[in-house]
């Protein structure tokens, strides 16, 4: 996703993992960490001249 | 269109119906128990102030189904326009309405004309109107260079075409404008099966 915002011109491209976020289900939970899923955060900054 | 194009099409349609279908239930049943957490127990997981749920409609914080809270970061400022994509029962619209007040504007998208029904209600009642569009996020009905600030809570990752979606988001900006959003993304490419299976993406 980072890169993505990139790649479509956007810039000061920050993100932060949400500390908060987990799935209620354990066995979706699971899945999950097992694919490395996580909730982030992210800004971004279209160009003033873009 | 190729076999590997219609099948892709194909696979979008279902996911899309499966989505509007997930969180239709979300809002219409907010006791029930999902894969994830929702409501304000998920809004208080991720941060979400006290005053914003106790002022904001019960439906509207019931049917929360967010993944974090783009508020933190959004610096919303009195008289922007605001975009929240993906817009649901109208919890993030309306606090982000409170913050760029009368002279602002709040435009919500979502793919179930029914939740925007149900998010101009809430706004509605909670003083704080905003205008929902039935629309794709792959092709927002928003003018280009028409907002200051784009919002989405968990609605990117739902996207099989997540490049058109950005591109969709840079095109509606305005130049200097910005995006605070929260998603779901994974550090492994996902197997195929998963892939391949709508219920899976949208749960």
């Amino acid at each position: 996703m980072f890169a993505l915002l990139e790649e479509t011109g956007f810039t000061r491209v920050r993100s932060a993992v949400v500390p908060g976020f987990r799935f209620r289900k354990a066995s979706t939970q699971n899945s999950a960490e097992a694919y490395g899923v996580k909730a982030v955060m992210m800004t971004a900054l279209k160009p003033p001249t873009g | 269109m190729s076999d590997a194009a219609d099948i892709q099409a194909s696979l979008e349609a279902v996911l899309k119906d499966e989505i509007v279908h997930m969180y239709q239930e979300v809002a219409d049943n907010p006791r029930q128990e999902f894969h994830f957490y929702h409501g304000r127990e998920a809004a208080e997981r991720f941060g979400y102030a006290r005053e914003w749920l106790d002022s904001a409609p019960e439906g509207a914080v019931a049917s929360f189904a967010g993944v974090g809270n783009p508020h933190e970061r959004s610096d919303l400022r009195p008289g922007e326009t605001v975009l929240d994509l993906g817009s649901g029962a109208g919890l993030d619209a309306i606090i982000a309405a409170r913050a760029v007040g009368p002279e602002g504007k709040v435009i919500g998208v979502d793919l179930n004309p029914s939740m925007c029904v149900k998010a101009q209600a809430h706004a509605a009642e909670s003083g704080t109107p905003m205008e929902c569009r039935k629309g794709r996020i792959e092709d927002i009905p928003v003018a280009d260079s028409s907002v200051d600030v784009v919002i989405s809570n968990g609605v990117i990752n739902l996207s099989f075409r997540k490049r058109r979606v950005l591109q969709e988001m840079f095109r509606v900006l305005k130049p200097g404008g910005r995006l605070s959003i929260t998603d779901i993304v994974s550090a492994k490419q996902l197997s195929q099966s998963i892939v391949n299976d709508p219920k899976l993406w949208a749960s």
